[in-house]
């Protein structure tokens, strides 16, 4: 079937499908590219002359392929990326499609997807990309994929289908052990933290996730742990160690809920970073990011400016102000990543006011039993001001009893948010903490009450 | 009323996936708000512990990997608890430690995890993953949670099982059985978590410790329309 036939296709297909108000189009063109060309993702990417990088794991695949699309332009790349939510096979393929003329033909000189982790091994036969990054393996709706190891197993097979550059956090094990995957181990780079600030809260460590040896199954001695399983470990019994990674922090020099200021050592010469997305988990997002681009041939220097001109991505970390009040809204979807925002921007605010809204629809996983591997008695404040709403808000009520948090369950979306900023002093701040689904919602919602064009990006 | 309760906690580091941790805190919150003081002690893998100390049993849910860990450090536990369940402890085991208190576990890699016939099941991995709501109707009343396995477990002829699904798989993909119940020994696929939104199988397990302990014969009763909420809610999503 000639290239021209099936482009045309598909992107009518896609043109339909906006017109009829189908979700903007995103998967369909996907879903019929592989009935009538399964190889067309990969014709099209062939011509990509800087090639293709996928960026994979359970949290900060948004984040990351954001900061890494900006790094890539700034250093005069022009880059072809899949949008958020699309990050599956058919996701991929669409945004091609999209981006290719008649012929076949793209503008962009780079692709960057992010890919999820199950899905990896679907992509990378045919796409051959040059660079994997590696982000982290969390327990994140397992009714997807069953078992974390088997997920790394995924992932490790999408790996050994290519000959790509692999970016790998040192300091998560089972990411780090992918490196066994790789097709020569010149090819593996390691990002990592070398030190953080004594004074990070002590937070007691969620259900461990992955903190057995990869290798031997012996539990792994930590010296240091810095969220989850991440950290600096070793195994007691074979010789599997934390890799000396390439890209490291070695100093933060200050970190709260407006971001944090620290250093990276790229091959041993620090570069400053002045990063504005808070969070011990925002900062291994900009650290891939850089690890990535050292690999790519940028400056550490262009690099590290790029991250301080940082606009959230949808829906992770977003500000707006609202009737005079300030509001964040933060996108929880497991419990190492809520842990996370709970411990950067609740746990240390006297009587926060706090909204979390839990759904339960396939894009948020449908089981919500994580919520009871966070640990909430230390992260919330008993003084909070705690409003729950979603399809399973009463899951959260409940949870947060048993913490002894008291909260209200308010049942539709909109007037918990009316509620939420009205429990707001003037002046004052209010976090939104919604799943997936939940986020779409409430972003829409707020978009009809505020300007947020000039916030949102 | 007052006294000290204390909870084993079977292999809480291998063993504690799908919020089955929120049992614990279900437990001992519903202890302290009645005036009793309550001990957890998490049993590891190799470390002693005399479980004859225990009021109360839990063992949780976790990885095939983590039961291969704990399997051999489980038998070698394996004549205490039966003698402690032969004797009416209260034990509550979710999924994966409700697998290996039974004959044993086949895993789908064919690796034979051998188990502790505390009850008696037989269970052997399959490729069909049962994923999702579960409504069971069992001696103790109705019980809501979220079904997480691809273990097919068959009981023995005799062995009572802890209910019949309404919702969801239970035991197995064809069957409508759900879980295992052996006197005060609950083996059951439910996380969600199980106890938290289900207060009577709460209050069931607690009653039973503290009789067992101080002659206790009634509960203080709780507010508990959070509970219920949360369960009504969960038992109308789709399965
Ligand atoms: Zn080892």
């Amino acid at each position: 079937m000639p290239l021209w036939f099936t482009l045309a296709v598909t992107k009518a297909a896609a043109t339909l499908s906006r017109l009829l108000g189908r979700g903007g189009g995103h998967a369909l063109p996907g879903v019929i590219a592989e009935r009538l060309d399964p190889r067309l993702a990969g014709r099209l990417a062939a011509s990509l002359p800087h090639g293709v990088i996928m960026v994979t794991g359970t949290n900060g695949k948004t984040t990351t392929t954001k900061l890494i699309a900006s790094i890539l332009e700034a250093n005069g790349e022009r880059v072809l990326t899949n949008s958020t939510g699309s990050n599956l096979k058919r996701g991929i393929t669409s945004a091609l499609i999209s981006a290719a003329s008649l012929r076949g033909r793209l503008e962009a000189t780079v692709g960057l997807f992010e890919v999820d982790e199950a899905s990896l091994r679907r992509v990378t036969g045919e796409l051959k990309p040059d660079h994997i990054v590696v982000l982290n393996l969390f327990r994140d709706q397992l009714d997807r994929y069953g078992e974390l190891d088997t997920t790394a197993a995924l992932i490790g097979e999408g790996i050994a289908a290519t000959t790509a550059r692999l970016y790998l956090n040192a300091d998560d094990p089972l990411v780090a052990s992918l490196h066994r995957y790789a097709s020569s181990p010149d090819l593996v780079h390691y990002f990592g933290v070398d030190e953080l600030p004594p004074d990070a809260p002590d937070v007691p460590p969620t259900a461990s996730d992955s903190d057995r040896c990869p290798v031997c199954r012996s539990r792994l001695e930590f010296s240091r742990t810095f969220y989850g399983h991440i950290g600096h470990y070793a195994c007691p019994t074979c010789d599997v160690v934390r890799p000396t990674p390439d890209v490291a922090v070695t100093a933060v020099d200050s970190a709260d809920a407006t971001g944090s200021r620290f250093t990276v050592a790229v091959d041993g010469r620090p570069t400053e970073v002045v990063f504005p997305l808070a969070g011990t988990y925002n900062m291994y997002n900009a650290l891939a990011a850089m690890s990535l681009a050292h690999g790519c041939g940028v400056a550490p220097a262009v690099a590290a400016e790029t991250l301080a001109g940082t606009v959230a991505a949808f829906g992770r970390v977003e500000e707006l102000t609202l009737d005079g009040r300030r509001l964040f809204l933060l996108l929880v979807k497991n419990p190492v990543g809520l842990t996370q925002v709970l411990e950067t921007f609740v746990s240390r605010e006297a009587a926060p006011h706090l909204l979390f809204a839990v759904s339960d629809l396939d894009a948020d996983g449908r089981d919500v039993s994580w919520l009871w591997d966070v640990p909430m008695e230390a992260l919330i404040p008993s003084d909070a001001v705690v409003l729950t709403t979603g399809i399973r808000g009463a899951d959260m009520t409940l949870r947060l009893h048993y913490a002894g948090v008291a909260s209200e369950e308010v049942e539709d979306v909109p007037s918990a948010v009316e509620r939420l900023v009205r429990e707001i002093p003037v002046g004052g701040t209010g976090y939104i903490l919604p799943t997936y689904t939940a986020m779409l919602a409430i972003r829409k919602l707020l978009a009809q009450r505020t300007s947020m064009q000039e916030v949102w990006r | 009323m007052s006294g000290e309760i204390v909870i084993a906690h079977l292999y809480p580091r291998e063993m504690s996936i799908y919020g089955d941790l929120g049992n614990v805190i279900a437990l001992r919150k519903r202890l302290e708000w009645r005036g009793y003081d309550v001990a957890v002690r998490p049993v590891e893998v190799g470390e002693p512990f005399d479980l004859d100390e225990a009021d109360l049993v839990f063992g949780g849910g976790g990885q095939d990997s983590g039961q291969l860990v704990i399997g051999a450090d489980l038998l070698a536990r394996g004549e205490k608890l039966r003698e402690l369940a032969a004797s009416g402890t209260p034990m509550l085991v979710i999924c994966g430690t409700y697998q290996l208190f039974g004959h044993g576990f086949t895993t789908i890699g064919g690796s034979e995890i051998p188990g502790i016939s505390v009850l008696g099941a037989r269970t052997v991995g399959s490729t069909v993953r049962m994923i999702g709501n579960v409504v069971v109707e069992s001696p103790f009343g109705r019980l809501v949670g979220f079904e997480n396995h691809s273990g097919q477990t068959t009981l023995d002829p005799g062995q009572e099982p802890l209910g019949t699904v309404t919702k969801g798989y239970g035991n197995t993909s064809t069957g409508h059985a759900e879980g295992a119940r052996s006197l005060n020994v609950i083996g059951t696929y439910l996380h969600g978590p199980i106890l938290p939104k289900n207060p009577h199988l709460t209050d069931h397990l607690i009653l039973t410790a503290l009789t067992r302990r101080f002659g206790v014969t009634e509960l203080a009763p709780l507010d508990d329309d959070v509970e219920h909420r949360a369960a009504e809610v969960a038992a109308a999503r789709p399965r």
